[in-house]
C-alpha cells in the first residue's frame, strides 16, 4: 500500500485553465442581480458562492475569465476569488464529464461498501478516482461524508441528484442504466418521492 | 490613560487597558513566540505558538487574542505552556525546508530563533517534506517585479495576505487550496504589483517572501551597521534604517544594502513605499559627482576645491544682482538656512525673491482606500522652504512654478543661475535651461549636485554635494514634522555636505560664517525660529552606525528596540544581557509608544 | 412511558412539507402569532426554563446563546441557521427540512423575534439542493401566506428568511467559519472572543443554531417550556433526533426521548446487527467523538449520560460497527476526512492531521513501527487543545479513542505487517481521494 504517493506531499495545484471570455447570460446575470438583494448592499461579497455556481453552472466548470467576472460581479480582486473556490469542494476549475459521480467514501458508507463502489466504478469506467473518462461523460471522485449514512453507500452526481443505496454489485447496471436513460436511472433523495400514503420512503421512525 | 495590572510569569505589570496579554508581554520584556501577530494588523490567531496558561481559564489561550483584564494571572513557562509550545514548533518545522543557511531570511528569521528557544530539540517527522511544485506551478517563483516567493518555507501566518487586504487594500495575495494544501498565491501567478510591497518582506516571518533587491546579497551578520534614518524620496519622510554591509567587496562595492522602514506611528506606521525601499543605488553609483569640475573652454575639467572657489567668487561678483537660485526641495533645512542668510546678508532682507523653489509631482497609482497613501510631492522639504520664508506657492498640494525663471531667463535678464539640485529629475524639466546656457543666453550655470544630468553637462561649475544619507540634517515633512535623517556613509570623494559648501561660499564671498559643523547651523536655527518646531532642531537625534564584533552587538539602540519589542526577531539571549554592550548609550533615546490594536 | 413523536411525527405522510398540511395537521404558525404578542425577552426566558440545549454539536443552551446576543445596539442582528450537517454519521436535519420545512421557518421567524433581529439566513449544504429546492418554495408560499416578509399578523414585525447554499466544506459548520462562508470568504473559524453574539455576520450579533434547535423554538413557544423539559431527563429535555447507520438493519432517523438507552436505539429503533454480528463498538454523536464498548450501551442517549460514559452525544449521529471493523483502518478512514476537511488555518490541525493520517496509513499499509504508536499518540494529543475550533479535538478523537480502547489491534497491525482484520466490504486495494 502506498502511504505516501506523491500526491501526499506535493502540491495538487494547478493553474486554472484561462478559458475563453466570460460573462453572464442575461438570465443569469439577471438571476444574480435579484439574489444579491438578501445581502445588505455593502457585503456583495456574500454572493460569491450564488455567482461561481451559476458561473459554474453556465460553462461546466470554472476557468480564470470566469472567476474575473465573478470578481467585477461581487466586486472584490480575482484572487479574492480564486481563494474561494479552491477552499470549497464542489467547484471545478478543470473539465468535468457529464456526470459527476462523487461517492462518499466516509465511515458510514465505507462501512457499507463505499470503497468497493470507488473501486467497480474505477474498473468499469476506466478511470482513477479524479480522473475523467475520454468521452467525457463520466468524471469519479471520491467525497467526503453527504449527510445520507443510512441510504449508504450515496453517490452525489454533478452538484445536484443523489443516488442511494448503490451496491457495488449494481454499479455496473447503475452505470449502464445512467448511460442509457440519464438521471431518470437515479433513486433520487428516499425523502424527495411522494408515492402516495405512507410509501415515500421512512423518513424518521 | 486607563490601566490594568496582571500578573505575568509571577511578575505584576500594569499596560494600557485594552492591550492583548502578548503585548503587555512585550512590554515588560518577557518573550513569547508570535508568527501571525503583527502589530500593524489584524489579529488572527491561527499560529497558535503564542499560548499561555491563564488562571481560571479551561484550556491554553493565545496571548495575541487575549485581552488583559485585572488580576489576571498568566504563565509563559508553566510546563503545560512549554510542552504545546513545542508541540506546534514540531509542527510548523515539519514541512519547513531546513535551508536557513541558503535563505536570505538565515540570522534574522523569527522561525529560527524561536525554535531554537522553545521548540523541541529534534523533530520526530520521517515523510518526505511538503512540496509545493504542482503541475506547471512552481513552489519556488517570481512574486512580481520586486518579490521572490518561496512556498517551501511558507508557514502560512498569512500576514501577507492581511497587509495586502488590510493596508495596501487591494487583496493581491490569497489562499490557494486548503488544509494541509493551502499555499499563498496570486492570481494567474501574477504576482504582487504594488508599490507597497517590500513591506511583505519585512512582515514575512520566514524566508518565504524575499526582495529581489535583497536577494542573496547579504547576510545579517555582515551588516554590522544599521543607521536610523527618514527617507526623504517625498513629502512623507517614512522613518527608515539604512543598512550597511561589512564588507562592501561582496555588494560590488556599495556599503548601502538596503532600505527598511522604521516604526513611527504618526508618520509611517511599520510600513514604507517600494519608492524609498529599493531606489537608493544611485546614491553609490558611477554617476555620482566625485569631485568639484570647472569649464575651462568647451571642456569641464576637475579641480581642486581651493581652485574651483576663487574663480567661482569672481564670477558670481560678476553676475551681480542678476545671479537667479534654482534649488530642489531635496534641500535641507540647514541649507535653506544657510543659503538665506547668505543672500539676505549680501542682497538685504527681500533676497529670498531670487530663489526658485523645484520639486516635481507625480501621483502614485495606489488603491483608493488604501491606508498607506504616498504623497505626489516627490521631495522632502517643501514645508522647510516655506517656513524659513521661501516662496512655494501651493506647498506639497501644488506644483513648482519654474515659469517666471525661464522666461527671465530666456529674455536674456539673467546674468547666473545657480542650481542646487537633488536626485534625479528632481528639478523637473529643465532642458530649457541647459539650451539657455548652450546658446550662451545664460551666461554662468553653476550646479550643485550629486549626479551627473543635462545641467552638469552644460555647467560652468560643478560642486559635489551630499545625499540624504551622507549628511546629518532636518526637513520638514507633509505634515510640518521637523525629522532628522542620519549620515550612514562618506559622500563620495571630494564631495561635501551642502551646507558646507554653501558656507564656503558665502565667506569667499565675504561674509562672516561661524558654522564648522551641520549642528552649529541647527543652533542658529534653533535661535532664530524659537518657539517653532526649530527651536528643538538641535536636540533632534542623529545616530551612527555602530562598528562592532557581530551582528548581535552591532544593531542600535532604536533598531534593537525594534527587535525585542516589535518583531523579537533577535536571537535569544542567554545567560546574561548582552543587550546595550558596546552600545553607547548617550544621549536620550526617544521611546516610541506601541501602537493599540485593533 | 410512551412517546409520541412531535418534530417527525407526520414526515412520512404524503405533502407533510406543504403549508396546508402544516396549519391543518401542526397547528402551523401559532407559535409565531402566540410569540408575537409577548415580549421577545419572554420568548427568550421561556426557552431558558425549557433547558433546550443546541442540537448542532455542542449542546449550550440555546436561551443563553440568546441572551447573550448584543441588545443595546443600533446595529442590526441576524439569526444564523446551520443547515450544514456535515458531521459524518449525521443527517437529520435535512429529513426536518425537507419534510417538515414550515416547522423550521416559523422557528426562524419566532427566533428573529427573539433576538431582535429581521432577517435570517439558513446556511445549508451545497449537497443538499433537493434539500434547498423544498425549502425555498416552501419559504415561497410563506411568504405568500403572509407569514414571512413585512408587517407580519400585523404586529409591525418584518422578517426576511433566506437559503445560502454553501459549496462543500465541513468546517462551515462551526459557528464563525459559518458566519465568514455566508460572508463570501473561506469557511475559516474566527477567533473567539469577540463570539458572535457581539460580532457576528458582518460584525453585528448574531446567533447561529442548528436546524434541529430552530424546529424546537415553535413547540416550546406553543406547548411550554414544562411541557418540553419533562419530556426527557432532567436539563436534557425535549424530542430528539438520533441518526443510526452503519451495520444496522434499519438505518435511519428516529426521535425519541433522551431517556432511551443506546441500546433501545440500537436494537429496538433500528433493528439490531446486520446478520446477527456481535457489535463491536458504537460512536455515539458523530465521527467526533470517542467511541463507546458494547457494555456502555445501557447508557441512556443523553447529553449529560454519554458524556458521563467517557463520550459525547454531540450531533446524535450513532455510527454502529460490527467485529469486522478494523479499528486502524476507521481511525484512518476518519483521519482521511479530517485531513481533507481540515480547514488549514491553524497550525496544529493543517499540520497535525497530515501527518496522523499519514502514520495510520503506514500502519494499517503494515508497514508501521513499534515507535509510530508511541508518536501516534503523542501527536494526537499535540493537537487536541491547541486549534483554533473544536476541529482539532475532533480530529484528533477517533486516535485517542481508538488507541485507548484498541491499542492490542495496533500492535497487531505492528507485529504482523498487515491489517489483521481486512474486512471484505472494504476496498481490496486502498484508493486514495481524487481531487483534493
Amino acid at each position: 500500500m502506498e502511504y505516501a504517493p506523491a500526491k501526499f506531499h506535493k502540491s495538487a495545484r494547478t493553474l486554472p485553465e484561462p478559458g475563453e471570455a466570460f460573462a453572464f447570460t442575461p438570465e443569469n446575470q439577471a438571476k444574480f442581480d435579484a439574489y444579491v438583494t438578501r445581502y445588505p448592499p455593502d457585503q456583495r461579497k456574500s454572493a460569491i458562492l450564488y455567482a461561481l455556481y451559476l458561473a459554474q453552472g453556465q460553462q461546466g466548470y470554472l476557468t480564470r475569465a470566469a472567476m474575473q467576472h465573478v470578481a467585477q460581479q461581487i466586486r472584490c480582486t480575482p484572487a479574492e476569488v480564486e481563494d474561494v473556490v479552491s477552499y470549497y469542494t464542489m467547484f471545478f476549475t478543470k473539465p468535468v464529464g457529464k456526470y459527476v459521480l462523487n461517492v462518499c467514501r466516509t465511515l458510514s458508507c465505507a462501512l457499507l461498501g463505499a470503497e468497493r463502489v470507488t473501486e467497480e466504478l474505477s474498473a468499469v469506467l476506466g478511470i482513477k478516482p479524479g480522473e475523467t473518462d475520454p468521452t467525457g461523460t463520466f468524471t469519479l471522485v471520491e467525497v467526503e461524508c453527504l449527510g445520507a449514512c443510512d441510504r449508504a453507500p450515496v453517490v452525489m452526481i454533478n452538484d445536484t441528484d443523489w443516488h442511494e443505496r448503490l451496491a457495488p454489485e449494481h454499479v455496473r447496471r447503475f452505470v449502464e442504466d445512467l448511460r442509457a436513460r440519464g438521471k431518470a436511472a437515479l433513486s433520487g433523495c428516499h425523502l424527495h418521492k411522494e408515492q402516495g400514503a405512507g410509501g415515500g420512503g421512512q423518513g424518521a421512525r | 490613560m486607563e490601566t490594568v495590572t496582571l500578573t505575568l510569569d509571577g511578575r505584576a505589570v500594569t499596560v494600557a487597558k485594552g492591550k492583548t496579554v502578548l503585548q503587555a508581554a512585550i512590554e515588560a520584556g518577557i518573550s513569547i513566540p508570535y508568527y501571525c501577530y503583527h502589530p500593524g494588523i489584524s489579529i488572527d490567531g491561527s499560529c497558535r505558538v503564542c499560548v499561555v496558561k491563564i488562571e481560571k481559564m479551561p484550556k491554553l489561550q493565545t496571548s495575541c487574542s487575549t485581552i488583559c483584564t485585572d488580576g489576571m494571572v498568566v504563565s509563559t513557562r508553566d510546563p503545560e505552556v512549554v510542552e504545546a509550545r513545542a508541540g506546534v514548533f514540531e509542527f510548523l518545522l515539519i514541512n519547513h525546508p531546513l535551508d536557513c543557511p541558503v535563505c536570505d531570511k538565515g540570522g534574522e528569521c523569527p522561525l529560527q530563533d524561536f525554535s531554537y528557544t522553545f521548540g523541541p530539540a529534534e523533530s520526530r517527522m520521517d515523510f518526505p517534506r511538503r512540496v509545493f511544485d504542482g503541475e506547471g506551478v512552481k513552489g519556488d517563483v517570481d512574486f512580481g517585479p520586486t518579490l521572490m516567493l518561496n512556498r517551501q518555507r511558507c508557514i502560512l501566518c498569512t500576514r501577507c495576505v492581511r497587509f495586502m487586504k488590510e493596508i495596501d487594500a487591494d487583496a493581491q495575495i490569497g489562499i490557494i487550496d486548503r488544509g494541509y494544501g493551502s499555499e499563498i498565491a496570486t492570481f494567474e501567478e501574477r504576482g504582487v504589483h504594488s508599490l507597497l510591497s517590500g513591506n511583505l518582506m519585512d512582515i514575512c516571518p520566514v524566508g518565504a517572501i524575499l526582495t529581489k533587491d535583497y536577494r542573496f546579497k547579504s547576510r545579517p551578520w555582515d551588516n554590522p551597521g544599521v543607521v536610523d534614518t527618514i527617507c526623504t524620496l517625498c513629502a512623507k519622510g517614512c522613518n527608515t534604517s539604512a543598512w550597511l554591509k561589512g564588507k562592501p567587496e561582496w555588494a560590488r562595492g556599495s556599503r548601502l544594502i538596503r532600505m527598511t522602514p522604521r516604526y513611527n506611528p504618526e508618520v509611517n506606521g511599520y510600513w514604507m513605499c517600494d519608492i524609498g525601499r529599493f531606489n537608493y543605488h544611485w546614491i553609490e553609483s558611477e554617476t555620482r559627482l566625485r569631485r568639484p569640475m570647472m569649464r575651462r573652454g568647451a571642456a569641464l575639467e576637475a579641480a581642486a576645491w581651493h581652485d574651483v572657489q576663487p574663480r567661482l567668487r569672481d564670477r558670481l561678483q560678476e553676475a551681480a544682482a542678476g545671479v537667479r537660485f534654482l534649488v530642489s526641495a531635496h534641500a535641507s533645512t540647514e541649507e535653506l538656512f544657510v543659503l538665506r542668510e547668505m543672500l539676505q546678508g549680501l542682497l538685504g532682507a527681500d533676497a529670498l525673491k531670487m530663489v526658485t523653489l523645484a520639486w516635481t509631482r507625480t501621483e502614485k497609482a495606489q488603491p483608493a482606500a488604501t491606508r498607506f497613501r504616498v504623497p505626489a510631492a516627490d521631495a522632502p522639504n517643501v514645508n522647510g522652504a516655506r517656513d524659513l520664508g521661501y516662496n512655494v506657492g501651493r506647498g506639497n498640494d501644488g506644483a513648482a512654478d519654474l515659469g517666471e525663471l525661464r522666461r527671465a531667463v530666456e529674455a536674456g535678464g539673467v546674468t547666473a543661475v545657480y542650481v542646487i539640485d537633488g536626485p534625479a529629475g528632481s528639478l523637473g524639466n529643465v532642458g530649457w535651461l541647459a539650451a539657455a546656457r548652450q546658446s550662451g543666453t545664460l551666461p554662468l550655470l553653476v550646479v550643485q549636485g550629486v549626479l551627473v544630468s543635462e545641467l552638469t553637462a552644460v555647467a560652468d561649475f560643478v560642486l559635489p554635494g551630499a545625499t540624504y544619507v551622507e549628511k546629518d540634517a532636518i526637513y520638514t515633512n507633509d505634515q510640518g514634522r521637523v525629522q532628522a535623517a542620519s549620515r550612514a556613509i562618506a559622500p563620495p570623494a571630494e564631495a561635501l555636505e551642502d551646507w558646507q559648501i554653501l558656507v564656503n561660499l558665502a565667506r569667499a564671498l565675504g561674509l562672516t560664517m561661524i558654522y564648522e559643523t551641520a549642528n552649529d547651523v541647527r543652533r542658529a536655527l534653533a535661535a532664530a525660529m524659537p518657539g517653532t518646531p526649530y527651536g528643538e532642531a538641535e536636540r533632534l537625534v542623529f545616530t551612527r552606525p555602530i562598528p562592532a564584533r557581530n551582528w548581535l552587538q552591532a544593531s542600535n539602540p532604536s533598531e534593537r528596540w525594534k527587535w525585542d519589542f516589535l518583531y523579537q526577531d533577535l536571537p535569544p539571549v542567554k545567560g546574561h544581557s548582552v543587550q546595550m554592550e558596546g552600545v553607547p548609550l548617550q544621549g536620550a533615546y526617544p521611546v516610541i509608544p506601541l501602537k493599540p490594536v485593533g | 412511558m410512551a412517546y409520541e413523536r412531535v418534530l417527525t411525527k407526520h414526515v412520512n405522510e404524503p405533502h407533510s412539507y406543504t403549508l396546508d398540511f402544516y396549519l391543518t395537521q401542526q397547528r402551523g404558525y401559532e407559535a409565531l402569532r402566540k410569540a408575537l404578542t409577548l415580549d421577545p425577552n419572554d420568548i427568550i426566558e421561556q426557552v431558558k426554563a425549557s433547558g433546550l440545549r443546541g442540537r448542532g454539536g455542542a449542546g449550550f443552551p440555546t436561551g443563553l446563546k440568546w441572551q447573550f446576543v448584543l441588545k443595546d445596539t443600533p446595529k442590526p442582528k441576524y439569526i444564523c441557521c446551520n443547515a450544514d450537517e456535515s458531521e459524518p454519521g449525521t443527517f437529520k436535519d435535512h429529513v426536518l427540512m425537507e419534510r417538515n420545512p414550515h416547522l423550521l421557518i416559523e422557528g426562524c421567524a419566532v427566533a428573529c423575534y427573539a433576538i431582535g433581529a429581521k432577517v435570517a439566513y439558513i446556511y445549508i449544504r451545497g449537497e443538499f439542493y433537493h434539500v434547498q429546492q423544498v425549502l425555498e418554495a416552501e419559504i415561497e408560499n410563506a411568504y405568500k401566506a403572509g407569514y414571512l416578509g413585512k408587517n407580519i399578523f400585523g404586529s409591525g414585525f418584518d422578517c426576511d428568511v433566506y437559503v445560502h447554499r454553501g459549496a462543500g466544506a465541513y468546517e462551515a459548520g462551526e459557528e464563525t467559519a459559518l458566519i465568514e462562508s455566508l460572508e463570501g470568504k473561506r469557511a475559516q473559524p474566527r477567533i473567539k472572543p469577540p463570539f458572535p453574539a457581539v460580532a457576528g455576520l458582518y460584525q453585528r450579533p448574531t446567533a447561529v443554531n442548528n436546524v434541529e434547535t430552530l424546529c424546537n423554538v415553535p413547540l416550546i413557544v406553543l406547548y411550554g417550556s414544562e411541557w418540553f423539559a419533562g419530556l426527557g431527563p432532567e436539563k436534557n429535555g425535549g424530542p430528539k433526533l438520533f441518526c443510526i447507520s452503519g451495520h444496522v438493519k434499519q438505518p435511519g432517523v428516529y426521535e425519541a426521548s433522551m431517556h432511551t438507552t443506546l441500546r433501545e436505539l440500537v436494537f429496538d429503533y433500528a433493528g439490531g446487527m446486520i446478520d446477527d454480528r456481535p457489535l463491536k463498538a458504537i460512536i455515539p454523536g458523530g465521527s467526533s467523538v470517542p467511541l463507546l464498548l458494547p457494555d456502555q450501551l445501557d447508557t441512556p442517549a443523553s447529553f449529560d449520560a454519554v458524556q458521563k460514559a467517557g463520550s459525547l452525544l454531540g450531533s446524535a449521529g450513532l455510527i454502529v460497527m460490527n467485529d469486522s471493523v478494523c479499528m486502524v483502518w476507521l481511525a484512518m478512514n476518519l483521519l482521511h476526512f479530517y485531513r481533507h476537511e481540515s480547514c488549514g488555518k491553524c497550525t496544529p490541525c493543517r499540520e497535525g492531521t497530515d501527518w496522523l493520517f499519514k502514520l495510520l496509513g503506514r500502519l494499517e499499509a503494515g508497514e508501521g513501527r513499534q515507535k509510530d504508536l508511541d508518536l501516534l499518540y503523542r501527536v494526537s494529543n499535540n493537537i487536541v487543545g491547541k486549534t483554533l475550533c473544536a476541529f482539532g479535538d475532533a480530529a484528533a478523537t477517533p486516535v485517542i479513542s481508538t488507541m485507548k480502547l484498541f491499542r492490542q489491534e495496533y500492535e497487531a497491525h505492528v507485529r504482523e505487517g498487515r491489517c489483521p482484520l481486512p474486512a471484505p466490504w472494504r476496498a481490496s486495494r486502498p484508493l486514495f481521494a481524487g481531487a483534493h
